[in-house]
Formats: structure tokens, C-alpha cells, sequence
């Protein structure tokens, strides 16, 4: 018990310096790369003067570090605060030119959009891992239990075709074969759990090969152990050994695996196979927002994305630590 | 392996839990896909703005979406072949009354989709409110207006006050969307939803989805379509697989190879349309080098623009004129510059930069993912440019970076000294295009600043009648700006659209709206 305590103290404090600190570049960098939001938010139109006295009204116009503090400062109470481009009904616009008209209540709330977008991607991403744990297990136990033979032969293929493929290029070819000619499932936007499945089948192909890799390493490399020879020697099957302790064994490294890669790959992923299939989550919410510069949107992503990592490695550090008490992080 | 009744039962779940997903697009998923070919699903390329209210802005998109609720006085359909036809909208007569007076005949019996009966008051409440300068789309009006009620179905707009012939108004008229005077006195109400007396209604929006019902109550009858869905889908690829699949009935903005490989498809019909729209490479003519008309006319004689036409496909027309094909007043400006390297190389150096020796760096901007092939065409000039001896640098932004870097600033100056845009406008009306441009008061983005082009920009808005403008204009305005080149409009663009073969009866404008009332979806 003092162990977990110490241990998520630790890790909470060590994960909060980490978001500040990709909180405080992605805050820096939209503000250094060209494309004032300014001139989207009020339009190419607004005359110079009205596009510099709101800017300076919304602090557009303050030092970095002191945007930053003041951004870091609503953020602690929970308020990402409020698009600058996007309606109160959450539709996605370029700014209203109408410098005297321009209300930022009028605006939606970062945290609502999100709120809003977040159960697809968690759906997408779900059914994403499904998909490819479906896809990876199997072939990846093949072949680490026959390492050498065909079935590892069979992974090695798979893995390396499936890793060449780039996901856009999978996305359009899908959506073209299983819904444009043949009809079987619908593919763009979202109007049911029906859309789900060609986006998370993308997905899929992108996680898997990692995973087939990493499941018949693992598992090899256990077969290799002098504790897989002894249990056989000591009469247990070689079925109860694989299932009773080297499936154990080789989640240890799977597990790290998970959320030291797979989480980051499939933020990547998602941002992609959304925008590709108009897909109303996360990903599309902050790509748009990129092409938009609507920096309080991309900012709230980027602290939540980074979070979700943190928090993600830390669990995932004390589950191995429960699997296997030698190890700590 | 043996197999034991455990393993059996674990290996048929397996099974059954994996034809359930295969399954799902054929089960009750697939039921729900197959029911929503109803309503008209439009894939738009863009989307609206945060308000409502039409004069706020000046962004095409919601130019396209306020055509679908708003009439107009008269309409434009804008053809080739007689650009300056108009036909009755809400007015349905109008005429000239003296130079500073333009009288228009109301058509009674029309409502706005709130209830409200259309007047004379709208009118006159729309065109006083949308001329204000403070207006955002008041740079659509020729300046500022009164408009007198003569009855409840006649107006007459006047323009003795503000010192330009009503004259202006003849075909800008078409491109102004009627507000209702109750909306216009309460602009939180004008932001919030839009209500016209269009072929179709407001109903709500839901995240990137915009819903619009008809008008059971439309002057021209109620359309077939009983509902519209504007979805906003940013990838011309994604818009193009969900018109394959089904999804959209109709969509907007083809890249030239999308469009080539669409007409190939017996389910899909292409429309290619002649746009309003020009392209133009904007010289800042208020800072060096461009600011000698010697340089830019060198500039201009370097640049081969055949190589660009074959380039552009079928994406792209020719015009040798600094205004669209379907403008009032176009025509193929003789002195239009020409390919002509000697005269190029001759022009620079009687600027004083022989093979272009002396000149600063020259920064070109251009945009990738806006308008098609900007980049490859950009950089086919940049090349050319660098043959004759130009030092230029080829800047490619994305949009919303483009766009901040397209107008001159507070100071007047602008980044870059030659910018790549395009000037689109709903209306034959061609002072949109010119005097936002060249004219020295506003010259927005090439800053040029000559006591000739403005006198003559004044000469052809002072005509007094439409045949006078037009000689003015073919004669002085067009031939002047050639000589003067404070830009090169490159061509003149084509709107690549596709749309299911089950929808028919949709009439494209040269501007991007689109005409729905008569359509059909089988």
C-alpha cells in the first residue's frame, strides 16, 4: 500500500511538470508560426484598427508568458475556455467579420466540444484495439510458439505489409471497396455504430503490426527461458506452461508496450482516419481547428492528449509492477 | 490437439461474436445506412460563419448557404452568353427614373419564413443597414443609399445624396440578399438564424451539419426537396468517396483529376461552369521593384500563359481581361501582355536591372489547399520568372496562414511582393471586382495607387447608362489596367462540381450558390 502511494505520488507530480511543459510548447509555438487567428476570427476584411483592438482585447497581443500564465490560470479551474472561431451550436465556421458584433460568448465552450467529441474517438479507438487484438493475437501467438515455421513466417508478412501501408492510402481504399462499390457499410460522417467499423479497421492495421511483432517476441523469448524447460520437465503440459506462465510472462513487455507506443500511435491514428472519414471526434475536432487556428481548442487537445499519456504510462507501470513484483519504476 | 467440449464452446463463441461485427453492416446498421437517401445531403467544400446576419461578411460559403434562404430583388443568372440578362426575384419590374433614381416594382403575397408579410420597409430597412460602412458587406454596395417608400410594393433607392448614379445598383440588386425589417431592428435576432423569403428554410445546426427544410409558403412553389443537410466535409477526397458511396447527392470544389475520373462513372453527373472568378498574381506595386510599372510589365511579358492553361485543365478558362467572362463589360482586352521574353528583358533593363541584375529577392506567396494546382502553377511562374532573371522565391502556405498574409497591413504595406488569389462575386456587377482592387482609396491588396486608374474607375461608375459604362469600360477602364498591370488576372476559373444521377433540376451560379428550388431527388 505505501508503495502505490508513493509510488502515484511520485509519478502524479513527475506527469504534471510534463504537461506544463508540452502545455507551455504547443502555447508557444502557435504564437511564433505565421497565421494570425486574429485575421480569422474577424475575417481578411476587418480594417486594420478593429483587427488589432480586439486583438488586444482578447490578449492576443500580450507577451507569451503572460498569455500562458493567464491561460494556465483559467485552466486549473477546469475552463479551457471558448472557441475562437466555432458557434454556440458547436458548428464548425470560419470567424464572423463583424469586428463590432464579435462576441466570444457567442462562441462555443472548448470544454463542451470536447465533451461532445470525445465518446466517438473512445468508441473508434475502442473498436480500433479490438479489431487488432483480434488480428495480432492470434498471428502473434502463432508465431512465437512456432518460431521458425510458417506461422511466424505468417506474422513477419503480415506485420511488414500491414506496417508499409500508409493509413490514409488504407483509408480511401476501404472506404472505396466496402462502401463506394460493393455498399456493405456506410463510411463517412456518423450516423450510427455502423461508421465505426471501416475507420477502426483502419486503425487496426496501423496498431497490429507493432503488436504481432511484440506478442511473438515475447513469447519466443519465453519458450527460450530455463523456467518453460523446467515446468516441462517437472511434468506440466506444454499447453498449461504457455497458458498458466508464459502468457504472464510476455505481457510484461506488452503491457509497456501499450503505453509507451500504441497510445501514441493511435492518438496519430486517429487525428488521420477521422479527418479522412469525417469523422465527428477528437482527431477531426483539432484538425480543423489547426486549419482554423483555434488555438484554444488545439491547446486543450494538447494538454488532455498529454495527460491521457502520463496517466496512461503510470498505470501501466504499476500493473507491471503487480504482474512482476521485481521490477520498479 | 484434441478438442474438448470447453475448447468447442470457447472457439464457437469466438465465432458467433465475429460474425456479429462482420454481420453489422448488413443487420440493423445497415438498415439505418440504407434509409437516409431521403433527404438531399449536400458535401460543402466550406462552411458559415458565426452569425447569421448576412452583411457581417463577405465569405463565399455562407454567400452559398443565404442563397438558399434569401431572395433578392432581381436575379443574375450570370451566363456566358448574356451575363448582363436579369430576371425578377421579389421585384418584379424595375427601371430608371432620373440618374440618381432606380425604381423597383415589389412582388405582393410573398412571406418571410417567420410569418411576416414582405413590404416595401424591408427593403428599405436591408439596403440602409447593409450600405453602412461599418458594415462588413457593405464593400458589395457601390456606397451608401436611400431608399424611399413610394407604397407598400414600390421603392426607389437613391443615390443623388452620396454622388453616384443609381445606375449601380442595376445589377448589384441581384447579389444583396432581402433581410425582414423586424430582424434588421434586432440584430441579436439577425445573428442568430437566418430568415429570408429562399426556397428554404433554417431549422437548426447540429455540430458540422447544417439543416434546411423548404419553404412550404415560396412565392415560385414549394420545392421538391423536402429537406437539405449541408455537411461540412473538409477533404475533397473524403466528399468525392461519400458521392461514390451514396452518402452525398451532391458535391463541390473537384480537383481537374477527381472531376476526370468522376464523369467515368455511370451513377455520377459532372457539371463544369464557368465561375465569376479570376485568378491573379497581385504585384505590391507600393514598394520596390514593383512599384515601376516597367518592372511589372516584365514581370507579366516573362510569364507564358498557355504552359499554366495546360497545366490547370479543365479547372481553368483563358480570358485575356482583368474581369470574368460572365461580368458585365468583359471583353478581350487587345493590349492584354502577352509571352514575349525580348520585351521582357528589354523592359527590365530600362529599369535599370539588365537580366535582372540589382533586383532584391522577390517573395511569391501562394496557398496549397485552397484553389486547385496553386502550387504547381506557382511554381511553373516562379521558373519562368528566374529564366528572364527575377530573383524570385516561391512561398507556399496553408490557408489560414495564406490568408493572413494576403492584405496589406495598417501601414499600408504588405509581406511578399507577389501574391497569388482569387476574387470571386455573386453579381455581373463589375465594379465588385475592380474597385476593391485597383481602386487607389482601397487597392487592398496590391496597394497600387494612379490618379489614372482612379479617374477612369470614376469615369465608368459615373455612366448613365449601362451601353455608355460597357464602352467605357472595354474601351478605357480594361485597356488601362492591361497597360498598367497591377496584377495579371492569370485565367479565368471553372467550377468542377459532381452530383448523384438521381438528383435533377439544380441550377449552378458562376459564384458557387446554388439553386435548389426546382431540383429533383429520385
Amino acid at each position: 500500500m505505501a508503495f502505490a502511494i508513493e509510488f502515484f505520488l511520485r509519478r502524479i507530480s513527475q506527469g504534471v511538470v510534463i504537461v506544463i511543459l508540452v502545455a507551455f510548447v504547443i502555447f508557444t509555438l502557435l504564437r511564433i508560426v505565421p497565421g494570425d487567428p486574429i485575421r480569422i476570427i474577424l475575417g481578411p476584411m476587418a480594417s486594420a484598427a478593429a483587427l488589432e483592438e480586439k486583438a488586444t482585447e482578447l490578449g492576443l497581443r500580450d507577451p507569451i508568458y503572460v498569455q500562458f500564465g493567464r491561460f494556465m490560470g483559467q485552466v486549473t479551474t477546469g475552463d479551457f475556455g471558448r472557441s475562437f472561431i466555432r458557434g454556440a451550436q458547436g458548428g464548425s465556421a470560419g470567424g464572423s467579420q463583424d469586428a463590432a458584433g464579435y462576441n466570444p460568448e457567442s462562441r462555443a465552450s472548448v470544454s463542451g466540444l470536447i465533451a461532445n467529441a470525445l465518446p466517438y474517438s473512445l468508441q473508434l479507438a475502442a473498436l480500433g484495439i479490438a479489431f487488432a487484438f483480434l488480428v495480432a493475437i492470434p498471428i502473434g501467438l502463432g508465431a512465437g510458439l512456432r518460431a521458425g515455421k510458417w506461422p511466424d513466417r505468417l506474422g513477419l508478412y503480415v506485420s511488414s505489409l500491414f506496417v508499409s501501408l500508409p493509413n490514409i492510402w488504407v483509408g480511401v481504399v476501404l472506404i472505396f471497396l466496402l462502401s463506394a462499390k460493393t455498399g456493405w457499410l456506410p463510411a463517412i460522417g456518423y450516423q450510427g455504430f455502423a461508421y465505426t467499423i471501416i475507420p477502426a479497421m483502419v486503425l487496426a492495421i496501423e496498431l497490429s503490426p507493432v503488436m504481432i511483432r511484440a506478442i511473438s517476441v515475447s513469447v519466443a523469448a519465453n519458450l527460450g527461458e530455463v523456467y518453460f524447460d523446467v515446468g516441462l520437465v517437472r511434468g506440466l503440459s506444454r499447453r498449461t506452461m504457455v497458458a498458466k506462465h508464459v502468457l504472464r510472462n510476455a505481457a510484461v513487455p506488452l503491457l509497456n508496450l501499450f503505453g509507451a507506443q500504441m497510445i501514441g500511435m493511435l492518438l496519430g491514428g486517429l487525428f488521420v482516419v477521422e479527418y479522412i472519414f469525417s469523422y465527428p471526434g477528437i482527431g477531426m475536432l483539432t484538425i480543423n481547428a489547426v486549419f482554423q487556428r483555434d488555438f484554444p481548442i488545439i491547446q486543450a487537445v494538447a494538454i488532455l492528449a498529454s495527460a491521457a499519456l502520463v496517466a496512461i504510462n503510470m498505470l501501466v507501470d504499476f500493473a507491471s509492477t503487480t504482474i512482476d513484483r521485481r521490477l520498479k519504476f | 490437439m484434441n478438442t474438448t467440449r470447453r475448447t468447442f464452446l470457447a472457439g464457437a463463441s469466438a465465432f458467433g461474436a465475429g460474425s456479429l461485427l462482420v454481420g453489422a453492416g448488413t443487420g440493423p446498421f445497415g438498415a439505418a445506412f440504407a434509409q437516409e437517401s431521403k433527404p438531399l445531403v449536400f458535401a460543402a467544400a466550406g462552411t458559415v460563419t458565426s452569425s447569421w446576419d448576412p452583411t457581417s461578411h463577405t465569405i463565399a460559403p455562407q454567400i452559398t448557404a443565404e442563397m438558399l434562404v434569401f431572395s433578392r430583388l432581381t436575379k443574375c443568372l450570370m451566363t456566358a452568353e448574356n451575363p448582363g440578362e436579369i430576371l425578377p426575384d421579389l421585384a418584379t419590374e424595375w427601371k430608371l427614373i432620373d440618374k440618381y433614381t432606380l425604381e423597383y416594382k415589389l412582388r405582393p403575397g410573398v412571406k418571410f419564413h417567420d410569418g411576416k408579410e414582405f413590404k416595401a420597409e424591408d427593403v428599405k430597412a436591408t439596403y440602409e443597414y447593409g450600405c453602412q460602412p461599418s458594415r462588413p458587406a457593405s464593400a458589395w454596395y457601390p456606397g451608401q443609399v436611400e431608399v424611399e417608400i413610394v407604397d407598400d410594393y414600390t421603392v426607389r433607392l437613391k443615390t443623388e445624396k452620396f454622388g453616384y448614379p443609381a445606375l449601380n445598383f442595376w445589377y448589384v440588386a441581384a447579389f444583396l440578399p432581402v433581410l425582414s425589417a423586424k430582424d434588421v431592428a434586432d440584430p441579436s435576432q439577425l445573428k442568430q438564424r437566418p430568415n429570408g423569403t429562399g426556397p428554404f428554410r433554417y431549422q437548426e445546426t447540429k455540430g458540422d451539419q447544417i439543416v434546411f427544410k423548404a419553404n412550404e409558403a415560396y412565392y415560385d412553389g414549394k420545392p421538391h426537396i423536402d429537406t437539405l443537410l449541408w455537411n461540412y466535409v473538409p477533404d475533397a477526397n473524403t466528399r468525392v468517396l461519400g458521392l461514390l458511396n451514396g452518402q452525398y447527392h451532391l458535391t463541390e470544389r473537384l480537383e481537374p483529376e477527381q472531376y476526370e475520373s468522376l464523369k467515368a462513372d455511370a451513377n455520377i453527373v459532372t457539371n463544369r461552369g464557368l465561375s465569376s472568378e479570376n485568378k491573379y498574381l497581385h504585384f505590391r506595386c507600393n514598394k520596390p521593384p514593383f512599384d515601376d510599372v516597367r518592372v511589372r510589365m516584365a514581370a507579366v511579358h516573362a510569364i507564358d500563359r498557355d504552359q499554366i492553361l495546360e497545366l490547370m485543365g479543365d479547372a481553368a478558362e483563358a480570358s485575356n481581361c482583368h474581369i470574368s467572362p460572365v461580368k458585365f463589360g468583359f471583353t478581350d482586352v487587345p493590349n492584354y501582355p502577352k509571352y514575349d521574353p525580348e520585351l521582357s528583358q528589354k523592359l527590365l533593363a530600362e529599369a535599370g536591372f539588365p537580366n535582372g541584375q540589382g533586383l532584391p529577392e522577390l517573395e511569391y506567396i501562394t496557398s496549397v489547399g485552397f484553389y486547385p494546382k496553386t502550387r504547381e502553377y506557382g511554381e511553373l511562374v516562379t521558373a519562368m520568372l528566374q529564366e528572364q532573371g527575377f530573383p524570385v522565391k516561391l512561398t507556399t502556405l496553408e490557408p489560414a496562414a495564406w490568408e493572413e498574409q494576403i492584405y496589406r497591413r495598417a501601414d499600408g504595406q504588405g509581406p511578399g511582393h507577389i501574391i497569388d488569389v482569387g476574387w470571386i462575386t455573386g453579381s455581373p456587377e463589375p465594379d465588385l471586382v475592380l474597385r476593391p482592387n485597383y481602386y487607389s482609396k482601397f487597392a487592398l491588396i496590391n496597394g497600387v495607387n494612379d490618379p489614372e486608374i482612379d479617374a477612369s474607375l470614376d469615369k465608368e461608375r459615373g455612366a448613365e447608362t449601362a451601353e455608355e459604362r460597357k464602352k467605357i469600360l472595354q474601351e478605357e477602364t480594361l485597356p488601362l489596367l492591361a497597360a498598367k498591370v497591377p496584377s495579371l488576372s492569370l485565367f479565368s476559373a471553372v467550377s468542377l462540381r459532381a452530383m448523384s444521377k438521381n438528383l435533377e433540376g439544380a441550377y449552378f451560379y458562376p459564384n458557387g450558390p446554388i439553386d435548389l428550388s426546382k431540383a429533383k431527388l429520385f
